[in-house]
């Protein structure tokens, strides 16, 4: 951590030591692609995101299509090889004998994946899989808010919105996603059609505003699933604001 | 009660191996047959996330303020009372209770005067609760809690026993895409409200009128429709506010897939 800035990075590192797993990776989504590296941990969960792009298959990429995570807590047994016949003795080969991968993901929102592994079996823990999932929560806001999402996002590199996540709302709760509140998905979907942007972006419009004018994420999703409130098209109507 | 539709409900929930299960759909058909056969005015399941929260995923009626009492008992309430302690929590009076100051507030609220809990539990496992809520004050009948609670377990057994006895790892893949797919169909009730003018309930139900007469998974539909390749409009034959109350949907006989 960099004076106090955390970036999706510092998670990847963070999560390796704290669910006690040997690596982790993370890459950020392109479109509809899972496959940019972004971090790395170490050499072996860099050979691990490459046999992904160059075999097709893999944990990561099963868990970013279909939404949920795709655990291997032994790659040497007969479903991990039926269920990736190239991958499995690959990763196997590289090192990694267990493998966790997290969709970095809010509904249909897609960020990207945090990949783990373990160089020996073995299944995550109820705790370290919790763990795990809330760490992909954090570095799923801070992929949003960093922008390094290529989504047909127009408004590039947003850093300072990177600021926003590790603070709590105003209300004291906590910012992430821990808390799940049915009217933030309904706003979403809703400012996505009002202001004719990507679900991805309606999110980050959604969060920038609440963000902004220093206002409960949840009040303002109940507010516009009530229609009490509309967000401005020009999204530089609000980020302007924050200088 | 009606006891050819307790008895094909029963097939259909332990009827979990199909190749196009699906925890969503699978879990609505608990809660809207229960809603029915059970004679209460609402059914809800909550699932616990791995996360140390309990959420909902499925209800007998997607009534804005219903969800936001099962949401609510992430907190505090009769589920995660039933969910921490693997029992039955009950309350047949909750204008009297003190438990749960802000649940029994917010229930009063959505016009509800008496809740029931139920684990979702096998063995020492305990995945998440089912939440029954009663319009009038009074016990629950012992006899409709007893095969409320059967239904329960069948469904759990379905989930766990027969899905993931072999790794624990699938029935984890399974819970968190569930759990993801909930947050997905809220996305797409949310686009198609503003789309057409409507609330986010009735959204619901075109939602799964569309499903149905496509013959595709719910969440299969809400994702389609949010990444924009499927357009959805408002079914000639459906009438939103009519059903939303909680009818029960048309369903196949008995052997066959969950869905219609």
């Amino acid at each position: 951590m960099r004076g106090g800035r955390v970036s999706a990075g510092d998670v990847c590192a963070a999560v390796a030591s704290e669910v006690e797993v040997t690596g982790a990776w993370l890459s950020a989504a392109r479109g509809t692609e899972a496959g940019h590296l972004m971090w790395v941990t170490d050499a072996v969960s860099e050979r691990l995101a490459e046999l992904h792009l160059t075999l097709g298959e893999g944990p990561s990429l099963e868990a970013f299509a279909a939404g949920g995570p795709a655990l291997a807590s032994d790659l040497a047994d007969g479903e991990s090889g039926a269920r990736w016949p190239a991958f499995a003795p690959a990763a196997l080969g590289a090192g990694a004998v267990a493998v966790f991968a997290f969709p970095l993901a809010v509904g249909a929102i897609r960020a990207g994946v945090l990949g783990l592994y373990r160089d020996r079996p073995g299944p995550l823990s109820g705790f370290q899989l919790g763990d795990s999932l809330v760490f992909a929560d954090t570095a799923t806001l801070l992929l949003l808010d960093a922008g390094n999402l290529e989504d047909g996002n127009e408004e590039p590199g947003n850093q300072e919105a990177g600021d926003m996540q590790p603070r709590a709302g105003p209300g004291g709760q906590p910012a992430g996603l821990a808390l799940h509140r049915a009217e933030i998905d309904q706003a979403t979907g809703m400012l996505t059609e009002q202001l004719g942007v990507s679900i991805t972006d309606a999110f980050v419009r959604l969060r920038a505003y609440a963000y902004v004018n220093d206002l409960r994420l949840a009040d303002v999703a109940r507010n516009i699933v009530a229609r009490r409130l509309r967000l401005p098209l020009d999204p530089g109507l609000s980020l302007d604001t924050e200088a | 009660m009606d006891g050819e539709l307790l008895s094909a409900t029963f097939v259909e929930l332990t009827d979990t191996l199909v190749a196009d299960f699906d925890v969503i759909d699978f879990l609505h058909v608990l809660t809207d047959r229960s809603a029915v056969l059970l004679d209460v005015s609402a059914a809800g399941l909550l699932l616990a996330d791995p996360r140390g929260e309990l959420r909902v995923v499925a209800a007998s009626s997607e009534a804005a303020r219903l969800l936001e009492l099962f949401q609510l008992q992430g907190d505090q309430g009769p589920c995660l009372d039933c969910y921490r302690s693997g029992r039955p929590v009950t309350s047949p009076d909750l204008a009297a209770d003190t438990r749960w100051p802000r649940f029994a507030a917010a229930a009063a609220e959505a016009g509800f005067a008496s809740v029931q809990a139920l684990p979702m539990r096998l063995r020492d496992q305990v995945v998440g609760a089912l939440n029954l809520f009663r319009a009038a004050p009074g016990g629950f009948d012992p006899g409709n809690v007893r095969v409320g609670q059967a239904l329960a377990d069948v469904a759990t057994i379905g989930l766990l026993h027969e899905r993931g006895m072999r790794r624990s790892d699938t029935l984890n893949e399974q819970l968190q895409a569930a759990l993801n797919s909930r947050v997905v169909i809220e996305q797409a009730k949310g686009k198609l409200a503003e789309r057409l003018g409507i609330d986010t309930d009735e959204a619901f139900t075109v939602l799964r009128d569309v499903a149905r007469s496509r013959n595709q998974r719910l969440s299969d539909v809400a994702r389609a429709f949010i990444d924009g390749t499927q357009t959805i409009t408002i079914p000639a034959t459906a009438k939103p506010r009519q059903e939303a109350s909680g009818q029960v949907p048309p369903r196949p006989g008995p052997g066959s897939s969950h869905r219609p």
